[in-house]
C-alpha cells in the first residue's frame, strides 16, 4: 500500500461534517499491563492484557457559527451527551479495506476552546469512548 | 422516515449544505442537529400504518 499525506480526512462529530474545521486526528487504544508474575525460576514477568482505554483526538480550528465547531461541541460538552464519531483517511471514498473508518460513540469530558493574538485559533479536543462497543475500525460504509 | 433539509455550512451524514434526505435518525441526533442549526425537519414523520390506507 502507498504511504499517506494526511490531506483528505473526514471527521464527524455527531453526524457534522467537521473535516474542514480540523486538521489532525490521533486514536489510541491501549489494553493495561496487568501483572500476573508469580515465582519462577527466571525471574521473568508475565503480563495479560486488562481494561482497554480508547480515546481519539481532534484539533480543531476554533470557528463558532451556525453549524461549526462550537455549536457542534459545546452543547455535547455541557450536556454530557453521548454522540456519535467518526474519522477515514480519504473523505473521497466510501469506508473500505483499504480506506477504514473508524467509528464509536464518544463524550466530550473536557472543552477548552481559546487564542492567542495573531495565532490561528485552534485546541485539541479528546473525545472517550461512551459505551462497551468502543471505537472500530469498520470496513463498510454505513447504509 | 422523515425528510430533513440540510441548512448549516458543512455535511451532515454524508449530505451537503441544501440537501434533503429522508432518514430515521436518533432522537437525540435529530434534537442536537436541530438545536445548532444543521437540519430542519421538511416533513414530518410517516406512521407505520401509512403505508395500508
Amino acid at each position: 500500500m502507498p504511504k499517506r499525506i494526511a490531506l483528505m480526512d473526514s471527521v464527524e462529530v455527531d453526524s457534522v461534517d467537521l473535516s474542514d474545521f480540523s486538521r489532525s486526528v490521533r486514536f489510541t487504544s491501549e489494553h493495561d499491563q496487568v501483572d500476573v508474575s508469580g515465582f519462577n525460576p527466571t525471574g521473568a514477568n508475565e503480563f495479560l492484557a486488562g481494561q482497554t482505554t480508547q480515546s481519539v483526538t481532534v484539533e480543531f480550528f476554533g470557528s463558532y457559527g451556525t453549524g461549526e465547531v462550537h455549536a457542534t461541541l459545546y452543547p455535547i460538552h455541557k450536556d454530557r451527551e453521548v454522540v456519535p464519531f467518526a474519522w477515514r483517511p480519504d473523505q473521497n471514498t466510501p469506508a473500505s479495506a483499504t480506506n477504514p473508518e473508524l467509528r464509536g460513540n464518544v463524550q466530550l469530558l473536557q472543552y477548552g476552546p481559546g487564542g492567542t493574538r495573531g495565532d490561528v485559533d485552534t485546541f485539541e479536543a479528546t473525545f472517550i469512548t461512551a459505551d462497551p462497543a468502543g471505537l472500530v475500525f469498520e470496513t463498510t460504509p454505513l447504509p | 422516515m422523515t425528510t430533513y433539509k440540510v441548512t448549516g455550512p458543512t455535511a451532515f451524514q454524508g449530505h451537503k449544505p441544501g440537501e434533503q434526505f429522508d432518514a430515521d435518525l436518533d432522537e437525540n441526533v435529530e434534537r442536537r442537529a436541530i438545536a445548532r442549526g444543521s437540519i430542519k425537519k421538511t416533513t414530518a414523520k410517516k406512521k407505520e400504518d401509512d403505508s395500508d390506507a
